[in-house]
């Protein structure tokens, strides 16, 4: 095992090197779509954690991400607030509200959770378009430019911190899912009356789970709007979060590699459907529903079947795809 | 607030809550054979009401538009349940949720794609003229709604109460099991529970056009339809009736007290304030499960 996560450590490493390497030779453009692609792992490594490994489903992903988003930039706009410490306090502002929905959601299963979720959804998107003194509604809110002790950042110091940040996020996952803490999201999600008689408490577990994905939520939306300089409202909806589902159904769910590998595979598509961008979204819609019918456990398990002639009995992946 | 005045309210709230309640029905059939919460139904009723759209233009007489709009949802609901339903019955929950979610942006989307964003209108059967009666003006289109769910509702009970298939149904819903044992044919009640719910749906978004034209966003009805699921109870036949007219009537009646910026939030926080204190609604069965 020790072997193993040496063993990965180094690739993940080595790619993070590569990456920053490759980034300073390429114009601004590719740069900006890495940037995002990274954006969208740190949200689908927070997904992940709530749905796949404690097991509980939400529909209101993307509305962490817009409470972190807007939560930084008022922030830096009304109080002055620099980026790096606003991204951080609106992250904590969406933990803050991941457990307030999270304290009551997290007595609810199957589809009154989903409702619930939606419900969420719901509110935080009217509160954004009703209130539009302070988060500017539907027109969007302009983001201004990130700068450190008054010096612009340049967009590759931009894309280095995105690849941090990002780096940061896999890797305090991969810890947390080793640990006690990780093993009681398993036991929650896999019998949450077994965990219970053993002392897990399954309400505290769950809402820190709730608390846990809005914060990496919340750091996403803050990155994405200081990289993208301007949050549209409408990035926040439903088909938002269903994307992000998107990404941990055919990465995989319950593994935190499978996060990495929904959100890179699944955010260039959009480059790559740029002749028929109408289309994106029935694309993407029929790749999850795809993946759910045929390959529910993600692509994952595709890389572990490739994989396992090479080694000598890994430990199994965390049993994915049966959220209950 | 005067008499007058509560009572145009209280008439505004019924028909718009008619549809809510046809909406809720449509969500509750499946849900109480098979299990499956529909989160796609909202796009049903989309499509029902393109298909008005597309029949109207044809030149085609009402009733055979309505006829038409039956069949076709009808048949649109089993080939649903064949295609996309029957793979991931078996699903677990969370695979079900957002297939059925996915499914319904799919149709949206290739909505969206075929013909555009653009609002379309279709008249009403009885045109626009209000009906002056008692000192009330009553909208022919909201009183066509209405008697149109009044005899859904009925027929609907009926259905299920005298008609072999319904009982089935009814048999279906409490075990799937033991209806195999008994000889009831299971998937041949899924099917007819789908197609009776697409049929459903897709007279409501007939019967919504007229009001508010036509549009891929019409879909976001589901919302107030899920509400009135929930307010009903999700396996209660007459609760989704009484939900879905219940939040026609909130709907109304905050839009004057609480003001155009919460009254949008209000269905939303009750279905919160529900969800958490009383998730079998008023009418529905509380889901009690052996550890």
């Amino acid at each position: 095992m020790a072997a193993a996560s040496r063993r990965n450590a180094i690739v993940a490493v080595a790619v993070a090197v590569l990456l920053a390497a490759a980034a300073a030779t390429m114009s601004g453009y590719p740069v900006y779509l890495l940037s995002l692609a990274m954006i969208n792992v740190i949200a689908a490594v927070g997904l992940n954690l709530l749905t796949g490994n404690s097991g509980q489903i939400s529909l209101c992903h993307s509305s962490f991400m817009a409470l972190g988003a807007y939560g930084s930039t008022l922030l830096t706009v009304r109080f002055g607030v620099p980026f790096w410490a606003a991204i951080p306090l609106g992250a904590v502002f969406a933990a803050l509200l991941g457990a307030l929905l999270g304290a009551p959601a997290s007595r609810l299963r199957g589809i009154y959770l989903a409702l619930a979720t939606l419900g969420f959804l719901q509110i935080v998107q009217i509160v954004i378009e009703e209130f539009a003194n302070v988060t500017g509604g539907v027109r969007g809110l302009t983001v201004p430019k990130p700068t450190i002790a008054g010096v612009r950042v340049s967009e590759y110091a931009r894309f280095l911190i995105v690849l941090v940040a990002c780096a940061l996020a896999v890797w305090t996952a991969r810890n947390l899912l080793a640990s006690r803490v990780g093993r009681e999201f398993d036991a929650v999600r896999l019998s949450p009356h077994a965990a219970q008689a053993l002392g897990v408490s399954v309400h505290r577990v769950r809402l820190a789970a709730f608390a846990l994905s809005a914060a990496y939520a919340g750091v996403a939306g803050g990155l994405q709007a200081v990289v993208v300089g301007f949050i549209d409202p409408v990035e926040f909806g439903v088909s938002a979060s269903l994307r992000q589902i998107t990404f941990i159904v055919v990465g995989g769910m319950g593994s935190v590699a499978g996060s990495v590998i929904g959100a890179a595979v699944l955010s260039a598509l959009p480059e790559v459907l740029r002749p028929v961008k109408e289309y994106s979204d029935l694309i993407y819609t029929s790749i999850l529903l795809g993946f759910l019918i045929f390959l529910p456990n993600g692509l994952v398990t595709l890389w572990h079947r490739a994989t396992k002639r090479f080694t000598r009995g890994d430990p199994a992946p965390a049993p994915q795809g049966s959220a209950p | 607030m005067t008499a007058t005045l509560f009572l145009q309210l209280a008439i505004a709230g019924v028909s718009v809550g008619a549809i809510y309640a046809l909406v809720a029905l449509a969500i509750v059939l499946p849900f109480k054979a098979s299990g499956v919460l529909n989160f796609g139904q909202g796009e049903i009723v989309t499509l029902g009401a393109y298909a008005a759209l597309i029949l109207t233009q044809l030149a085609l007489p009402y009733p055979v538009v309505l006829v038409s709009i039956l069949l076709l949802g009808a048949v649109g609901g089993i080939a649903i349940e064949r295609v996309l339903i029957r793979p991931i019955v078996k699903a677990p929950e969370f695979t079900l949720v957002i297939a059925t979610f996915a499914i319904g942006l799919l149709i949206k989307g290739a909505i969206s794609i075929r013909f555009g964003d653009s609002p379309n209108t279709i008249d009403g059967p009885f045109g626009a003229e209000p009906i002056v009666a008692a000192g009330l003006r009553f909208n022919p289109t909201a009183l066509w709604i209405c008697a149109c769910t009044a005899l859904v509702t009925v027929l609907v009970i009926a259905f299920f109460r005298y008609t072999r298939l319904g009982k089935a149904m009814r048999a279906v819903s409490v075990s799937a099991e033991a209806a195999t044992l008994m000889g009831i044919r299971v998937e041949r009640v899924y099917r007819w529970s789908w197609a009776m719910s697409t049929a459903i749906g897709a007279l409501a978004g007939l019967l919504v056009a007229p009001l508010i034209g036509v549009n891929p966003e019409i879909g976001q009805l589901i919302l107030r339809g899920l509400l009135g699921a929930v307010i009903g109870g999700f396996t209660s036949v007459p609760g989704a009736i009484v939900g879905g007219v219940s939040v026609g009537l909130i709907e109304t009646y905050s839009g004057v007290f609480v003001g155009t910026t919460f009254k949008n939030l209000v269905p939303f926080v009750l279905l919160m304030v529900l969800l958490v204190f009383r998730p079998q609604g008023l009418f529905g069965a509380a889901e009690i499960k052996r550890v």
